[in-house]
């Protein structure tokens, strides 16, 4: 069994310990994985004038993370409640920022698609591709204040989650365009620019990771315990194996390597390995949450005396 | 109105899990579903070893994390301070229960109500207790609200063989539970998580 100091992972219940995470799992993670992956790349490509990231990116966000969310939800028939309360709800306003991207992303693209009868003029067509760009931003970055929001949970309560979120999909995002334009032949030009872009988050990634970490191992006992868990724990061959070696420093070597050689035939392994250690990220967060142990306070501290309620 | 809440003596506890098994028969949660429990932890090291107990219930926070976490408002605080799941308004994204610290909220699972204790068809006790649940959402210790209601004590309270439970309103200045707090060492589970339990413990 897992030990951090005299404390283990309690196996039920009943036992005395800390609590594994067990309610949001591989679901939510592929829908995390989706939506800041669809919305990274759909900006990426709105920024760039590149239709077919923008619909890919668009059905990434509407079609792949609606659907993980519906097929995680108990009552799905009533998803609809879920966007009741965006003054107190990270989930309802990442509803209402999904929403608002499924139209104002479809405007955007739809001229590329069905002609341009669909073209909006002037101020609305601006107004348009602002909406769809500032809302594919906050899909981005709203997965990690869903997470951080919950204090219950040591490892995930850092301000740095959301920022992490926001830099994988942008990786993601920068990853799938640069795949996307060697396939279709599009958009040539920002070539290079993106490549720039892809080892500058690549580094950024990495040096956020580890400060991550460093903070958590610096926080609760279940922080702590999660970090163990993930650098030399269960989770270790998933997190270091996958997010680090493959994800991050395989990714990098073969970005320079394609670089080198000219080769576009690489860049489809490039986005093999860099999506690999973006959902394994996603997934091991998730999975290595841990509850903080309940327990009387230790006999010698006064900190947790309080008053009556 | 009231701020209902609970004193619980640990110097009294015995571990018997009466709480338990009383929750159990009067809310007929189903298998592996408990709103009350007992953790039990061995301390110290051979041979002087003891062993201790923590019963646990839903704290019925005062800034409850999972009724701030739901994104419907199917988790709602009763005017006498009682947390209650409004199963109807319930989509099941389970966002409460990772924000409850004292992981105290239970999700229904698909085919959860189907099996009863025995894993075959339904007693008719679960027959008609399971009624109550719905699959796919949340449900959570009401501080038996069903009973409360009729101005009777919880379950678990009422059952507890050494009194170690001890309900009442912390709105009331000279009542039971301030007067507790105030005599013995109290504390909260968790106060770093700042919801302000209205479970407060005593010390062993």
């Amino acid at each position: 069994m897992a030990t951090h100091g005299e404390i283990a992972i309690a196996p039920h219940r009943f036992a005395y310990g800390f609590y594994r995470q067990v309610w949001w799992n591989w679901l939510i993670g592929t829908a995390f994985f989706c939506g800041g992956l669809g919305a990274g790349l759909f900006l990426v490509s709105l920024a760039t004038g590149e239709p077919a990231g923008m619909i890919a990116g668009w059905l990434l966000v509407t079609v792949g993370k609606n659907t993980a969310h519906l097929f995680y939800l108990g009552r799905p028939e009533r998803f609809w409640r879920a966007a009741m309360r965006p003054d107190r709800s990270w989930i309802a306003r990442g509803i209402w920022a999904t929403g608002f991207f499924a139209v104002a992303g479809f405007l955007s693209f739809a001229p590329h698609v069905f002609g341009p009868a669909w073209q909006l003029s002037g101020a609305a067509g601006a107004a348009v591709q602002w909406v769809a760009a500032i809302s594919a931003l906050f899909i981005m970055f709203y997965d990690g204040f869903v997470m951080n929001s919950s204090g219950a949970i040591p490892f995930w309560n850092s301000a740095l989650l959301p920022l992490l979120v926001l830099m994988y999909a942008s990786l993601g995002g920068t990853t799938l365009s640069l795949l996307l334009r060697a396939v279709t032949g599009g958009g040539q030009e920002y070539m290079a620019w993106l490549g720039l872009q892809e080892k500058w988050l690549l580094g950024g990634n990495a040096a956020l990771l580890g400060a991550y970490l460093y903070r958590m191992s610096r926080w609760q006992p279940a922080a702590r315990e999660t970090v163990r868990l993930l650098v030399r724990g269960r989770f270790a061959w998933a997190f270091v194996g996958l997010v680090l070696a493959i994800g991050l420093g395989t990714t990098l070597l073969l970005t320079f390597a394609a670089e080198r050689f000219r080769s576009e035939a690489l860049l489809p392994v490039i986005a093999a390995c860099e999506l690999t250690g973006d959902f394994t990220l996603l997934i091991v967060w998730l999975k290595s949450g841990l509850f903080s142990p309940q327990t009387a306070p230790h006999p010698l501290s006064t900190s947790s005396k309080q008053e009556p309620a | 109105m009231a701020r209902l809440g609970m004193v619980i003596d640990l110097k009294r506890c015995v571990g018997c899990n009466s709480c338990t098994l009383s929750c159990k028969q009067e809310n007929g949660t189903p298998a592996g579903m408990h709103y009350a429990r007992v953790v039990t932890r061995e301390v110290g090291s051979y041979p002087q070893t003891r062993r201790t107990f923590l019963p646990l219930l839903c704290n019925h926070c005062e800034d409850a994390p999972c009724e701030k976490a739901c994104p419907t408002g199917a988790t709602y605080i009763r005017e006498d301070g009682i947390v209650m799941v409004a199963k109807e308004k319930c989509i099941g994204c389970r966002a409460c229960a990772v924000s409850c610290p004292y992981m105290n909220r239970h999700f229904i699972e698909k085919g959860f109500l189907e099996h009863g204790y025995a894993g075959g068809e339904l007693s008719p006790f679960e027959a008609v207790k399971f009624g109550a649940f719905e699959e796919g959402t949340m449900s959570k210790c009401t501080l038996c609200a069903h009973r409360v209601d009729e101005g009777l004590e919880p379950a678990c309270v009422t059952t507890c063989p050494t009194e170690a439970r001890i309900f009442g309103d912390w709105d009331e200045p000279e009542g039971k539970l301030q007067k507790l707090v105030r005599e013995r060492n109290s504390w909260t589970l968790l106060p770093e998580c700042k919801t302000r339990p209205k479970v407060f413990y005593l010390d062993a």
